[in-house]
């Protein structure tokens, strides 16, 4: 009921069952019992292996020799993100992205040193983040981390990394709290707008463009939701607009009472402060509640997914992201081709991002030369880089924090994910 | 809360409860008969939704069936994730139970071999057909057929429970009325004695297993319907259906029946009355309640002896 077995293993025919045990020789009943435990052992060593896995995909070994072609030092960068479980298209999105960038910089061949690339999947799950985050910070030759995807699994696993002084930078965990000095989190570095853009976004934009009266605000419960539905409240209350909330734990059986009680409320307008998974029920039944006002929800629930589980009922729903779309903006035209080469479908939310981090991480690694890379050092360089990629300038305060606060607009048209474009040019200030 | 938006709060609660009991017969038929937890049910109920899903995405229906196709759709997807669901329980019997009944085990080993099993069938599960969200194709509109109140009732509501009554109407005659019945209840009330007295015990156990797996698997399509799929749908409706087996008596169907609808009407209402975060609470709350006072449950009785 709460394991998850690894995905992608490759299966191995158990043919040496038959070689060396010595069947005739053992008593029926020892088979009887041996056999099911010994291919349980097979199926679980099988899967055991996603450290091949990844071996396969980058087209060598990163054994810890330090010593990859040539004479050319080998240096890997982690990423972390939920690959697998729930809501996992987000985190599939930014390795894409990142694993291109790697790809790319190897393909010029201009680097000082051999680039890996290493995956740890955390499955969203806060509980797995911290063991996640162990398998990079164990391996002696990651020197930077893209990720972890999500706010309740950053929180989880950062001060691991702080410990360990290996910086990650997320193109996505956008909770406020992570960038608290409280916290400590010292080896956090964001590569988006937190959700006090998002949510203060969505305020200007329901308040001034749409003048809306009242809205009703709801969050899943997550520490993404939760931080993302208080900036939203506090933001509409301080441009007059009467805000009435409550919280929908994510995998509820029901979202009708909750759509009936958005009904009833007499709200103009609703946000969801939740990812797709569970943002696409709950469309189906305020469609089915007979809702009509403009509906919200953040770059959590800006995914192809959403549309495809929800269906007509996802149409008009207006969606936010710190992210801009790849596949309209000019100047990734050219990221938007190679992506789509190399992974046979369209980028999507984060993907352009984490590219751009990645390749972020890779210019303050050049930096460095053939010398010794270590994670301080590297840390410290992150810290004060600007970086202009192909989405927009990265810079980050002295907390970590990303420096700016541009939000993007989308509505759902006709079954597919519109761009608007820039909150505040399209609120006109 | 409103007094004119009771109904808007019933209705939801109805059919939900209709979902839970008919996934709670299934923990109290296997109870009765074996006076143990099948906690591989919420899988059988997560297979019946996928081999719906199967089912339906082979056929393809257009975006607008019209109102005959929706029948045959839905006919089709109840059929297939019966069936499913039935088949799942019963090799769950063959391969999980029988084998450790054969040999006497304790107790404890047939609810290791529950959980192993429904680890087993999860983790399949993520691997065939993924681990995110699935929806199963629009097999039809869900528009309102009439208003009570002026609270409207939609298509799918009607399903889900008509579906369940329909079931459990059939299941109460089945168990109550019939040879297979009399069958259950004697080895749900003496097991060794029914066997002196010629009724095959496997034979029951195993049509036991069948008839739960049927319903579980539907309750798993209409489940679908109304909200998504995933790998890990089975656990929170199971487990709150096997809570409310224990409400009612487990090993009581009829209190099975009836403790689904009690604690998917508690649930509804909990949303505007506390807040939707405290759904769970105050359906646990409910069996906290019923236990303090009836520890057996509100029918506790067995199989056997009433129902």
């Amino acid at each position: 009921m709460f394991i998850a077995v690894c995905e992608g293993a490759p299966m191995r025919a158990p043919n040496f069952f038959y070689k060396g045990l010595g069947f005739a020789v053992l008593k029926r009943r020892v088979i009887k019992i041996a056999l099911p435990i010994a291919a349980a052992a097979l199926v679980l060593s099988a899967c055991g292996s996603d450290d091949d896995d990844d071996k396969k995909k980058d087209g060598g070994s990163s054994a810890p020799g330090n010593t990859g072609g040539g004479n050319k030092p080998t240096w890997t960068i982690g990423f972390q993100a939920g690959l697998s479980g729930e809501n996992a298209q987000l985190g599939i999105n930014e390795e894409n992205g990142a694993r291109l960038a790697v790809e790319q910089a190897n393909a010029k061949g201009d680097l000082p040193f051999t680039l890996k690339f290493k995956t740890s999947d955390d499955e969203a799950s806060e509980t797995k983040s911290v063991s996640a985050a162990q398998k990079l910070i164990d391996d002696s030759n990651v020197v930077a981390v893209i990720g972890p995807a999500f706010s309740g699994p950053t929180k989880a696993a950062s001060p691991n990394y702080a410990k360990a002084k290996l910086a990650t930078v997320s193109p996505s965990a956008t909770n406020p709290s992570l960038t608290n000095p409280e916290n400590n989190f010292t080896a956090f570095l964001r590569g988006a707008p937190n959700d006090n853009a998002q949510g203060g976004g969505m305020a200007k934009y329901l308040s001034k463009k749409l003048q809306v009266k009242k809205v009703f605000v709801v969050d899943d419960k997550t520490e993404y939701g939760v931080g993302l539905s208080k900036v939203a409240k506090d933001e509409l209350t301080k441009a007059g607009v009467q805000v009435v909330s409550d919280s929908v734990p994510k995998a509820t059986p029901d979202y009708g009472p909750i759509s009936t009680k958005i009904k009833n409320s007499g709200a103009d307008a609703m946000i969801y402060a939740g990812y797709y998974q569970d943002g696409a029920p709950f469309a189906k039944k305020l469609k089915e509640a007979g809702f009509n006002g403009p509906k919200f929800s953040g770059d959590g629930t800006n995914d192809a997914q959403f549309v495809s589980l929800a269906g007509d009922a996802a149409n008009d729903w207006f969606l936010t992201c710190p992210c801009a779309d790849a596949n309209v903006e000019a100047a990734t035209k050219q990221f938007t081709e190679d992506y789509k080469k190399r992974f046979n479908t369209n980028p999507s939310t984060y993907s352009a991002e984490s590219f751009d981090i990645a390749n972020l991480v890779i210019d303050q690694m050049k930096s460095f030369g053939a010398e010794k890379i270590t994670r301080e050092a590297m840390l410290t360089k992150l810290k004060g880089a600007s970086y202009k990629g192909l989405t927009k300038t990265f810079k980050f305060k002295q907390n970590g924090e990303f420096d700016g606060a541009t939000t993007f607009i989308y509505q759902v048209k006709g079954g597919k994910i519109g761009y608007m474009g820039d909150i505040d040019q399209l609120v006109g200030g | 809360m409103q007094p004119d938006e009771i109904l808007d709060y019933l209705i939801p609660g109805i059919m939900l409860g209709a979902l839970y009991a008919v996934i709670a017969i299934g923990y109290t038929l296997v109870y009765g008969v074996l006076q143990l937890i099948n906690f591989a049910h919420s899988e059988v109920f997560m297979v019946g939704a996928y081999s719906a899903l199967l089912a339906l995405t082979w056929i393809d229906p257009s975006a607008n069936p019209t109102a005959l196709v929706s029948v045959l759709l839905v006919a089709a997807g109840l059929a297939v994730s019966g069936t499913a669901g039935a088949a799942t329980a019963f090799a769950l019997e063959k391969v999980a139970y029988r084998p450790l009944r054969r040999r006497n085990a304790p107790r404890l080993a047939f609810l290791i071999s529950a959980i192993g099993a429904s680890y087993f069938l999860q983790n399949l599960a993520g691997k065939l057909f993924g681990r995110d969200s699935r929806a199963l194709p629009t097999v039809f509109e869900n528009k309102k057929v009439f208003s009570i109140f002026g609270t409207q009732v939609t298509i799918l509501q009607l399903l889900i429970v008509c579906a369940a009554v329909l079931m459990m109407v059939g299941l109460d005659y089945l168990v109550n009325r019939t040879k297979l019945g009399s069958g259950i209840r004697a080895v749900a009330q003496d097991a060794e004695t029914a066997g002196l007295m010629g009724v095959d015990i496997d034979k029951v156990i195993s049509r036991t297993f069948i008839i739960g797996g049927f319903m579980g698997g539907i309750a798993g399509f209409l489940f679908g319907l109304h909200l998504q799929l995933s790998f890990t749908m089975g656990f929170l409706p199971g487990i709150t259906a096997f809570a409310a087996a224990v409400v009612g008596g487990v090993g009581n169907i009829r209190g099975a029946m009836m403790g689904g609808m009690l604690l998917g009407i508690v649930e509804s209402f909990s949303s505007p009355i506390f807040g939707e975060s405290w759904r769970y609470v105050s359906a646990f709350a409910v069996l906290v309640l019923v236990l303090m006072f009836r520890p057996t449950g509100i029918l506790g009785e067995r199989l056997g002896r009433s129902a």
